[in-house]
């Protein structure tokens, strides 16, 4: 059978867990958003302790950086940055968050309350340059994240495909810890590929533990796209294999 | 229409010496009973780093041990990856050569480019470029395999005046085909007088329109090799059993894992955004394919598990919209004992193979042989 995570989960979530209000969010429009997204290969060894037991690692293992600016949302502009590591739950491709920081409290708010993101406080830049995408998240007076897209070029929309979030949070309902399964609907206006470069990715801000370990650069896309943020369907005993532990709660 | 079965080696862990002989040797004793019951042929795909989904790296090596250890089945060398990273086309051309000689003819070439970034990354190929170079392989190898010197200066290989050697035994070369799972690979294939490997287990309604798009265009192609093989190839899963019920528990078992297994590989178009992969390729459809619409009995649409007539009504139907052979999964992850996969082979032959037997090839088996 594939490999399950080994993460210890109950303290892992100690001080990082957003609670979630209920699962009954409707979906919210996100005009506009720019997002820069890396790809690159870890350490496989390590980094199934990055992933809750009710997912399997992908071969070979990998990260996600995602870095969103939304100029446009109910609760005013505001930027999001996460690190995420790439699993399967059964058989859907999902990718784990370890932490979301955002810039704005409205935002952080809304986040997490709704699908239950694993919300921190930071600021967030997003830069366009001619030969390259580059995000900076800063917080508690430090950088804890600089990558970028380099060596721009343009692809279609259609070209790319980003995974569906599976994030980690605290239940208002029963006060358990649940995988909230997280799967935006994306419309492309404009796409781009180049090479991702990590300069800084902070192992004590994103909770890495050492468990992250870049090997292999893979690609980066940068995107515009109307983003709609969807309803709450799924939700996942972390502890249990997803075949197991998941619960439709809504259509 | 025709029958044989193909190999994965999916090997479970944990990871032994024992168990990964295990699983080869099963394998090897699977085709030695399937040529004795008249399956037409016997292929073997080529992956690298699929853990437990696929240990096949070296699947001329296996096929050369199957070739030796039977008589009368086909061996398919399929696909071959035609990207330079992984095969240089001068070897290419070389063991297929050899590998045809050895099995006396009996060798079917299968090209194809790989769909996993598990491969592409672990060969450090730029997933951009797979389909050129496939394109590039497939036009050199039967010009290779037929002068008898060859010189060739092209986009991702050269070289100089050479005589590649050995020629193949069949004359004037091996039949080649294509792995048809991206959308419009069936048009490639049919512009180059390639056979169709199609490598999704179901669904009918999407088949029948690829197969009848690769009919009308591969009338007017310009084949690359000497000759056209028309041919609709696909793959399927097989578990035959007199008991329907226990026949579909253990099929959708194998269907299952397998489908389980695949899930768990990275592939090109989800790690590395290209117009080169539109689709996720071969792997979620299999996963699509395989887990549904069932019927009554837990039967997935076109799937070739639970009691003969059962597998002999999906086959029919596969049979009506074109495709000539069909190809079989026989096991995943070991999940089907060894005993019950060969004794599936059997019944199958026994109950299912003869439905689509012509006259002649029925007369030639009722007088022992084929």
């Amino acid at each position: 059978m594939p490999r399950f995570g080994t993460m210890n989960v109950k303290p892992w979530a100690e001080g990082i867990v957003s609670d979630i209000r209920d699962y009954k969010t409707e979906s919210v429009a996100l005009p506009k958003a720019q997002i820069l997204n890396l790809t690159l290969e870890i350490d496989d060894n390590k980094s199934d302790n990055l992933l809750p037991p009710a997912m399997h690692p992908s071969i070979p293992s990998y990260t996600i950086i995602n870095v969103m600016h939304c100029p446009e949302s109910p609760w005013g502009k505001f930027s999001i940055a996460e690190v995420r590591i790439a699993g399967r739950t059964v058989v859907r491709p999902r990718g784990f968050v370890l932490r979301s920081f955002v810039d704005t409290p409205d935002a952080r708010r809304e986040l997490s309350n709704r699908w239950g993101f694993p919300v921190a406080e930071g600021e967030i830049d997003l830069e366009t340059r001619h030969d390259r995408i580059q995000a900076r998240v800063r917080a508690g007076a430090k950088t804890i994240l600089d990558c970028e897209l380099i060596d721009r070029d343009f692809i279609s929309g259609a070209d790319i495909q980003y995974l569906a979030n599976m994030q980690l949070a605290r239940s208002k309902i029963d006060g358990k810890l649940i995988l909230v399964q997280v799967d935006p609907e994306f419309t492309f206006s404009k796409a781009e590929r180049g090479k991702p470069k990590v300069n800084i990715l902070d192992a004590g801000a994103w909770k890495t533990g050492g468990n992250l370990e870049i090997h292999n650069p893979i690609s980066s896309s940068y995107a515009i796209a109307d983003v709609k943020m969807p309803v709450v369907r799924y939700i996942v005993d972390p502890e249990r294999p997803a075949f197991q532990g998941t619960t439709k709660v809504a259509a | 229409m025709k029958f044989g079965i193909f190999y994965e080696i999916s090997v479970p862990r944990p990871w032994s010496r024992e168990v990964e002989k295990r699983v080869f040797d099963n394998g090897i004793e699977q085709v030695m009973l399937a040529d004795e019951l008249g399956f037409d042929q016997v292929w073997s795909v080529e992956h690298h780093f699929l853990e437990e989904y696929s240990h096949c790296s070296a699947p001329e090596i296996f096929l050369s041990f199957c070739a030796a250890k039977t008589k009368r089945i086909r061996v398919g060398h399929g696909i071959v990856i035609c990207v330079p990273e992984f095969n240089n086309p001068i070897k290419v051309a070389e063991r297929t050569a050899t590998l045809d000689i050895l099995s006396g003819g009996r060798l079917e070439v299968g090209t194809g480019r790989s769909a996993t970034w598990t491969e592409l990354g672990g060969f450090r190929v730029n997933p951009d470029e797979t389909k050129k170079t496939w394109d590039e392989w497939v036009h050199v190898i039967p010009q290779m395999w037929t002068n008898e010197r060859f010189e060739y200066s092209g986009r991702a290989f050269s070289m100089p005046s050479r005589a590649i050697i050995p020629k193949p035994f069949q004359n004037p070369h091996p039949p080649m085909w294509v792995a048809v799972t991206s959308p419009g690979t069936e048009i490639d294939a049919a512009e180059r007088g390639l056979g169709s490997l199609g490598l999704t287990f179901g669904g009918f309604g999407d088949q029948e329109k690829k197969i009848a798009n690769y009919r009308r265009i591969i009338k007017n192609c310009n084949p690359v090799g000497k000759f056209v093989n028309e041919k609709v190839s696909t793959v399927n899963f097989l578990y035959c059993h007199e008991d329907d019920a226990q026949g579909t528990k253990t099929g959708r078992r194998l269907t299952g894992t397998f489908n389980f297994l695949a899930a768990q590989l990275l592939s090109a178009r989800e790690a590395y955004p290209t117009k080169s992969y539109p689709s996720l390729g071969l792997l979620p459809t299999l996963r699509a394919d395989a887990a549904g619409p069932a019927d009554d009995m837990g039967a997935p649409e076109g799937i070739a598990i639970g009691n003969p007539a059962r597998i002999v009504r999906e086959m029919k139907k596969w049979e009506a919209i074109g495709v000539d052979r069909v190809n079989f999964l026989l096991n995943s992850l070991e999940t089907v004992p060894q005993a019950e996969v060969l004794a599936s082979l059997r019944l199958f032959a026994k109950e299912v193979m003869p439905h689509f037997q012509d006259r002649t090839e029925m007369q030639t088996a009722a007088a022992g042989g084929r």
